[in-house]
């Protein structure tokens, strides 16, 4: 792809956006969550012991779960991706010990122009369910993919 | 002093200071953890021959470690959304430092926004990011 214009974008954003495109199950084990919260440095009972009666995994341990793929197929390559950032929304504790599921969709594509030229960033976006359908949490990854000079 | 309820919480404050553990140690275990092996995050020779300056600390562990600040600061907060702009690497066994300021109180819902930054010992921000966190309401 050479020079990106508005309206790649804006194509982009009609063929990609708010469909799911990745579905997948994720054990969520105690121990795991246990050490994701140490290392992260988290003292807070409820992230590590177990017998805590409000015991859930730490809030960002979504954004360590990832999909089968990161963009949807046949999405056009803008240029080199590289991680910009994650975000995570919480409406519900992940409880170690139980298997959620992940569906994917691109949440965002939008372009910014820097001093080292244009940059499109497209925002996949995870959605946690438990077994019973009740929505956990959002994790966002944010891949910005720098124009081809 | 820990942060009980949203009434003890005065806008403009900053959190205090945190040092995150950014050994190489740590951050090769967490990589492992969640399946990122490799030598960007293990070693710090493998990491320059792929032309990074060292080892890096994986972003999500940057984003932990911002979200463990907030509950050493206030152990019942509960994190409703967090937002990370990954800026620049974190390089393992560098000493950095995470610093937080309140951007906004709502007494009423009990919510706060905390603006965090991640910062190595030149004072370069390498990550930033928002929280929005609930706490108790007394």
């Amino acid at each position: 792809m050479g020079m990106i214009v508005d309206q790649d974008i804006a194509e982009a954003r009609d063929q990609f956006l708010n469909q799911d495109f990745d579905e997948k199950t994720f054990v969520i084990p105690a121990e795991k969550t246990i050490e994701y919260a140490r290392l992260c440095g988290e003292t807070a009972a409820r992230f590590l012991d177990p017998a805590h009666p409000d015991f859930q995994a730490p809030p960002t341990f979504v954004a360590s779960l990832s999909g089968s793929r990161a963009l949807p197929e046949n999405f056009p390559r803008f240029g080199l991706g590289m991680d910009a950032g994650k975000g995570v929304e919480c409406f519900l504790p992940v409880r170690p010990g139980t298997t959620i599921t992940g569906r994917t969709h691109l949440h965002d594509i939008y372009s910014k122009t820097g001093r080292s030229g244009r940059m499109v960033f497209a925002v996949s976006r995870i959605e946690f369910f438990d077994a019973a359908g009740q929505h956990l949490a959002n994790a966002d990854s944010r891949v910005v993919m720098r124009e081809k000079s | 002093m820990a942060i009980s309820t949203i009434q003890e919480v005065v806008f403009g404050e900053d959190l205090p200071t945190f040092i995150p553990d950014t050994s190489l140690a740590i951050a090769s275990q967490f990589a492992k953890l969640v399946g990122w092996g490799g030598p960007r995050f293990t070693d710090h020779e493998g990491a320059r021959k792929e032309g990074l300056p060292g080892a890096m600390v994986p972003g999500i562990l940057n984003q932990g470690y911002l979200v463990a600040m907030i509950h050493h600061w206030a152990p019942d907060a509960e994190i409703k959304a967090i937002d990370t702009v990954f800026r620049a690497p974190v390089i393992a066994d560098e000493k950095h430092t995470i610093s937080g300021v309140v951007t906004d109180v709502n007494e009423e819902d009990g919510q706060v926004e905390i603006d965090l930054t991640v910062s190595n010992e030149k004072g370069e921000t390498r990550v930033f990011g928002t929280a929005t966190v609930q706490l108790p309401l007394g």
